[in-house]
């Protein structure tokens, strides 16, 4: 078996690379769906309307049913807008979490 | 329709109570026996040098401990059984359910909303446990105080919102993966009928239906993945309140 020649190494070297560098731009970890986000935020956001205007609606009733004060509708519209606030808050911290996410794939790589 | 109807298979009535088997109690039984088969097969042999199986269950094993342990640190790691149980669960729910005539357990809202609400009541459980009544500080942010009257109630509502958002993410992309098939499986048989040239028409339907399984199979990791994670986020946040930013 003869010793193969330099420039026969190095050829096989500059292919190596590039085949570690195909395989790394194929491992980089997809980052989530756009649908996938997409519908992240839109679960967090309607989840957060439903509990508050529930939340308002049941503070409503309580009042109505032990005692004589009428606030129907002020608590559910009062609740609804803080479920707003919520929703919005909860969008944010998923955008944090799915920002913290992506940047944790990038570091390992 | 039809594929997403509860039907009792052995009708059981107690204390006035229809407590019958349906078909969704007997595929999540048939979930937990192939996760247990699984399991079992993979383990069976430990060799040092894994097999096929084996390194699935490794796998899988890995990516569960490593989700815990980025999310929630060491401590976080005496909730693997359950974070990993919960996992397999959902995920082979999801396959399976894909297996044309089966039931697909996690496209109930009563299954999805069952297992969040249990998650969010071990969440305040394990708080009250590690902080007493310190975890109530969770709905208290770091803020002025004369705003905390307004940013407590939104604070409390955003925490309420987590077993809906939860529950009904997995229940929603389920339901609307299977019914997109269905549809688009009706276009086939519906084109396919019509005769002439349109017959021809009914294997663009078809060549969709190929993409949109593949599709649904990424969704099914997916939403199992995102169902998984939330979890340890929930549990962190029950173990180390603010910490964690």
């Amino acid at each position: 078996m003869t010793a193969p020649k330099r420039d026969e190494l190095r050829s096989l070297g500059e292919r190596l690379d590039a085949a570690e560098e195909r395989n790394r731009a194929g491992q980089a970890a997809p980052a989530p769906g756009s649908m996938a986000i997409a519908f992240r935020f839109t679960t967090e956001m309607v989840s957060a309307l439903v509990v508050g205007g529930g939340i308002g609606y049941g503070i409503d009733w309580a009042f109505a049913r032990w005692t004589s004060v009428h606030t129907r509708p002020w608590g559910m519209i009062a609740m609804f807008v803080l479920g707003a606030a919520a929703g919005m808050l909860n969008v944010i911290r998923a955008a944090k979490e799915i920002n913290a996410e992506i940047a944790a794939k990038k570091d390992g790589d | 329709m039809e594929q997403f109807a509860v039907r009792p298979l052995v009708p059981l009535h107690i204390g006035g109570y229809d407590v019958s088997f349906t078909n969704q109690a007997l595929w999540m039984c048939i979930v937990v026996g192939a996760v247990t088969l699984f399991m079992a097969l993979a383990t069976n042999r430990r060799s040092v040098v894994p097999g096929r199986m084996q390194s699935m269950a490794e796998i899988s094993y890995e990516f569960v401990a490593n989700m815990i342990g980025t999310t929630s640190g060491e401590d976080g790691m005496i909730f693997f059984p359950f974070v990993f149980t919960l996992f397999m669960f959902i995920l082979l729910s999801n396959f399976l359910g894909l297996i044309p005539g089966s039931f697909t357990v996690t496209s109930q809202i009563c299954v999805t909303f069952g297992l969040a609400a249990f998650i969010i009541a071990m969440v305040i459980v394990t708080g009250f446990i590690k902080h007493g009544i310190g975890f109530l500080m969770l709905f208290v942010p770091k803020a002025p105080w004369y705003i905390l009257p307004l940013l407590v109630p939104i604070e409390f509502i955003s925490f309420m919102t987590r077993p809906i958002s939860l529950s009904v993410r997995l229940f929603a992309n389920m339901l609307a993966g299977h019914t997109l098939l269905k549809v688009f499986a009706a276009f086939v048989i519906l084109l396919g009928g019509a005769g002439g040239v349109l017959s021809a028409l009914s294997i663009a339907p078809f060549a969709l239906i190929v993409a949109i399984t593949a599709l649904e199979l990424l969704v099914a990791a997916l939403q199992a993945y995102v169902f998984a994670i939330l979890t340890c986020i929930y549990l962190n946040e029950a173990l180390h309140l603010h910490e964690h930013h």
